[in-house]
């Protein structure tokens, strides 16, 4: 028993999104880390997202929600710091800083809060919708 | 000897023949005296209710994994109790209309 119609897709789509605020917070917070387990300053991760078919119950459209395809390191190289008294400091006394640009990440941020917010006004449409529907028999 | 009372307007023949290629109405309609139901409506309003609670439950368990912290899903949890709240609605509305019934059938004058 469905009742609130999409609501599976719209619950995997908000998963999605807030998988992608987790990668862009873990982005922020790591925008000085230097050192990582896999040696070298932290690289930028960034999420993308692929469709996935929901098996439908009934004579619906098959309906494709979305989640998260992969999260992969951003290779572009880091900035480099000349700070001699850096733990992390080559011999040349340049640190390579994380590819995180905190702009970057605003921008990525404010996006999935707002797909996040898109994604739970539908969800609020369709508990709507249903209620409206049970309105008829009053 | 009037040639208009030779004509019989009921074996018409043209009409005979329109009428044998007029679908018959309720034909293809099963009769009233068709096959019992499967289940009673008792037993489909019990489905109801079960359906419902098995809902209720799901909402509880999903809340109650956010709030221990095993689940970070919050969307997931009110999801589902919005949905058990629907579906509660439901239930209370197929209630209502089968009280209404019910009392419309007692007030009948006999």
């Amino acid at each position: 028993m469905n009742l609130i119609a999409g609501i599976d897709v719209t619950a995997g789509a908000l998963d999605a999104q807030k998988t992608r605020l987790d990668i862009v917070a873990q982005n922020i917070a790591n925008a000085q880390t230097t050192r990582t387990p896999q040696g070298g300053p932290y690289q930028r991760q960034v999420v993308s997202f692929e469709s996935e078919l929901l098996k439908r119950i009934g004579n619906g459209p098959p309906l494709e929600t979305v989640r998260v395809a992969s999260i992969t390191p951003d290779r572009s190289p880091g900035q480099q710091v000349y700070n001699p008294q850096h733990p992390d400091a080559g011999p040349d006394g340049m640190v390579t800083m994380p590819n995180v640009n905190l702009a970057f990440e605003m921008v990525d941020l404010i996006t999935a809060s707002r797909a996040y917010e898109a994604n739970l006004s539908v969800v609020k449409n369709a508990r709507q919708m249903a209620m409206t529907a049970l309105e008829i028999g009053k | 000897m009037s040639p208009l009372g030779s004509i019989n307007p009921l074996s018409a023949s043209p009409l005979t023949q329109i009428d044998t290629q007029l679908p018959k109405i309720g034909a293809g309609l099963p009769t009233t005296q068709g096959p019992a139901p499967t289940e009673s409506f008792g037993q489909m309003l019990d489905g109801l209710v079960s359906n419902v609670e098995a809902k209720d439950v799901n909402a509880q368990d999903l809340t109650r994994q956010v709030l221990l912290g095993k689940n970070d899903q919050l969307h997931q949890s009110v999801i589902a109790m919005q949905e058990a709240s629907v579906a509660f609605s439901m239930m209370i509305q197929v209630r209502n209309k089968l009280v209404e019934s019910y009392q419309e059938l007692m007030r009948m004058q006999v």
